[in-house]
């Protein structure tokens, strides 16, 4: 399946990094020696690129995630990479004894925690230069996947199913359960371990519960408690920020804003307001059209090709003063729903504003007609 | 925007075109600059449009997502209400159960975050019966539709005035 291969290829890559990075220490030989039939089966299946599945993921949610891609390009932090792509716990890299410790590495680490869930042991610290090495000269995380990786993915296993634990297991693999790792890679099945020594394999089953996705991985942290139920739990939760990450970047002006409750909230009114803008729109199409002759292709090619040129010709002398409208009433409403949010408006704020101007003078309604519109407030959504 | 052609199966097109169909058909039977429309033709003729605009809309993204199949079934449901009265409550009872059946199960892991995963549900069409994850999906693609529709309803309003 692709994302067997896509695993795979990953580990390649991470394979081949840590083949270069590790110098020698204790647990050098083992990872040598632990990863080879690793390495040898990814090499089988090849490596294809992370990207791919990617785009699928987001062509499947229909949604161009395009714009959070290059959002990640430009991050080098290991930490920060590691949630945002496939979920991937720091902690685990405390399972690797080494002699890498690099103060400015560890700094950078923590500093791009994210609260408690990604805590990095001093033990880390071998592992992040080899991160922060082979992301940083490569932006783009996904494009670049076959070739050198994060080393964390060397500690994935090819294993679909997400609520891993093999990272850990694979770290620490060669020095006790160097024979199992070909069986679990193998077996394609998703393991939940939390301590290596502890427990057997699994069938996949055990993770069942997670969604028949295949692209996201998660691992859980060393010493928390791996049952099913928390796997999904964090599965859930890294999926919804994910597309809290998502809205962040559709809804304008949304940039500052951390934590989801607000982010929420301001969601929530621009899709208010979205929706008072068409009901708005669709009321000031009612009064207009009876004066016009209508053509379906000049209009069309004007709408889609100019439309910028098109708003901005549309106020001006081109109104039919054939009604007295006091717009006292209307100009406070009406004038103070476009502004209260004017990042929200995709065309300039002038245009709107002399629509609603226009608006006026064609004549709305007289003022006391309205009530069947509740236009006193504001357009009532449903009528 | 700028002003090369547009991909021609774009949502904004198929959105487009669509409208602007409807929108001759809703002004087709009137006569043109007749007296001044009472504010009830006005009215219904608004309503027409808002729902000849979300319809348009829903049917140009087929039924690829939760809320255009929620918004077709809504309006299909709603203009059967129209013509058989008798027949308008007990539809939308069953509606209304069935969602409900469906609606408890997914909600269980919003975090802290139930009061505005209501509010979200009421906004967008069929979102009763997602859990937090899907909605936030349908919303970002809910969001991308309206500010398409939004936009084409500008620039045809703005034609309009024009003239």
């Amino acid at each position: 399946m692709a994302s067997e291969n896509d695993d795979m290829g990953l580990e390649m890559s991470s394979i081949t990094m840590l083949n270069k990075y590790s110098n020698t220490s204790e647990s050098d030989p083992f990872f040598s020696s632990g990863w080879d039939p690793i390495v040898s089966q990814s090499e089988s299946l090849g490596g294809s690129s992370m990207a791919s599945h990617y785009h699928l993921v987001m062509e499947n949610q229909g949604i161009s995630g395009t714009s959070h891609v290059s959002q990640y390009q430009s991050s080098p932090s290991f930490v920060e990479l590691v949630p945002k792509i496939t979920g991937f716990d720091g902690g685990n890299l405390s399972q690797i004894p080494g002699p890498f410790s690099l103060p400015q590495c560890n700094q950078i680490a923590n500093s791009n925690e994210r609260g408690s869930k990604y805590s990095l042991r001093s033990l880390d610290e071998h592992r992040i230069p080899e991160t922060l090495v082979g992301t940083s000269p490569n932006g783009k995380i996904r494009k670049r996947s076959p070739e050198s990786d994060s080393p964390l993915r060397s500690c994935k296993n090819g294993d679909e199913e997400p609520g891993m634990d093999l990272s850990s297991e694979g770290c620490d693999g060669p020095r006790e359960q160097a024979g199992k790792k070909p069986k679990t890679e193998q077996n394609s099945g998703a393991n939940s371990r939390g301590k290596q020594a502890a427990k057997q394999d699994k069938d996949s089953s055990q993770s069942g519960e997670a969604p028949k996705e295949n692209y996201i991985h998660v691992r859980a942290r060393r010493g928390q408690a791996t049952n099913s139920h928390s796997l999904a739990e964090r599965l859930r939760r890294e999926k919804i920020s994910e597309r809290m990450r998502l809205l962040q970047e559709l809804v304008p002006g949304c940039n500052k804003i951390t934590g989801k409750a607000v982010m929420l909230d301001e969601i929530i009114n621009y899709v208010q307001s979205l929706q008072q803008q068409v009901e708005f729109l669709s009321m000031k199409l009612a009064t207009v059209n009876p004066e016009l002759n209508i053509d379906l292709d000049r209009i069309l090619s004007k709408d889609i090709l100019h439309p910028q040129s098109a708003a901005v010709l549309g106020f001006g002398p081109g109104t039919n003063p054939s009604h007295t409208f006091s717009p006292s009433t209307f100009t406070g409403t009406i004038s103070g729903f476009p502004n209260t949010n004017p990042g929200f408006l995709p065309l300039p704020q002038t245009v709107l504003e002399n629509e609603v101007q226009n608006l006026f003078q064609m004549g709305f309604y007289p003022g006391s007609t309205m009530d069947g519109f509740g236009l006193d407030g504001r357009l009532k959504p449903e009528m | 925007m700028d002003s090369q052609l547009l991909n021609p199966t774009s949502l904004k097109s198929r959105f487009t075109a669509r409208f602007l169909r409807a929108l001759t058909k809703i002004n087709a039977p009137n006569p043109i600059s007749s007296s001044s429309p009472t504010p009830r033709e006005i009215f219904q003729r608004y309503r027409r449009i808002k729902v000849a605009a979300d319809k348009s809309m829903a049917y140009s993204v087929r039924s690829r997502t939760t809320w255009s199949r929620a918004t077709l079934s809504r309006l299909r449901t709603r203009s059967r209400h129209r013509r058989l009265a008798s027949f308008g409550p007990r539809s939308s009872v069953t509606t209304a159960a069935v969602l409900k059946k469906t609606s408890s199960h997914g909600k269980e892991n919003e975090g802290g975050l139930g009061v505005q995963a209501g509010e979200l549900r009421e906004l967008v069409p069929g979102g009763e019966a997602m859990d937090l994850c899907n909605l936030l999906d349908e919303t970002a693609h809910y969001i991308k539709c309206l500010t398409t529709q939004v936009q084409v309803m500008k620039t045809i309003a703005n034609l309009y005035s024009l003239e």
